[in-house]
């Protein structure tokens, strides 16, 4: 159907992709909340794994320690490779939990935009969907085009 | 396997773009000038600000993940 009738089939071309538009959003958000889980959830994971090694190393620096207060002085106990160890545990530890800090205040931030956009996908883009089709078939009365059987 | 969201968000937004380009090609009348801005214009503008919003993250996700490797 072309010729008069271009601006109907334009319309119903509009029509579609509106439609194609609100599923495809719809699972962009659904796959974005899923990325923002996992990211929480691996910095978790590695925040714990940090926190058991920062534990370890602690503890292997403290019996060090304790070896080193009982040892000859003439042959003393060197705990400098512990001491390093769990200083660089800690930084460790100390990244992931500012990357953590940081995520949850932009997560945060973002929940505003995407509250708006889900509404703008369950609620207004639907109500933009029958606009288009109440157009579409005002058009094809006015012009008496039998509208195909859905 | 599935790019990032706000890049397939963008993606689809301009193919949405494209087909009010094309309908705005043949429908000329007064009705499509006040859909255009009362409704075409806002649900751009309401899409545009939320993939913004989500590449943002999105670029704080990856550097999150870059810098606690290992």
């Amino acid at each position: 159907m072309t010729g008069i009738h271009a601006d109907i089939d334009a319309l119903k071309g509009l029509h579609e992709a509106l439609v194609r538009y609100r599923h495809a959003q719809r699972e962009v958000a659904d796959r974005a909340a899923g990325r923002i889980r996992a990211a929480r959830a691996s910095l978790e994971e590695k925040a714990s794994r940090w926190q058991a090694q920062l534990a370890l190393c602690q503890a292997e620096l403290g019996a060090c320690q304790e070896r080193a207060a009982q040892a000859d002085p003439d042959d003393p106990v060197d705990c400098s490779g512990y001491a390093r160890a769990a200083e660089q545990s800690g930084e460790q530890l100390e990244r992931i939990r500012r990357w953590q800090q940081r995520i949850d205040a932009e997560a945060s931030e973002f929940a505003g935009p995407a509250g708006r956009f889900l509404d703008l996908l369950d609620n207004d883009l639907p109500r933009v969907e029958q606009h288009v089709l109440a157009l579409i078939a005002s058009l094809e009365a006015a012009r008496r085009v039998q509208a195909p059987a859905p | 396997m599935p790019g990032r969201p706000d890049q397939d968000g963008d993606q689809q937004l301009r193919l949405l773009g494209d087909a009010w380009e094309k309908a705005s090609q043949h429908w000329l009348d007064g009705t499509a000038r006040r859909f255009g801005d009362g409704q075409w214009a806002p649900l751009h503008q309401e899409s545009r600000s939320y993939l913004e919003a989500l590449r943002e993250l999105m670029d704080t996700l990856d550097a999150a993940e870059r810098d606690t490797e290992g």
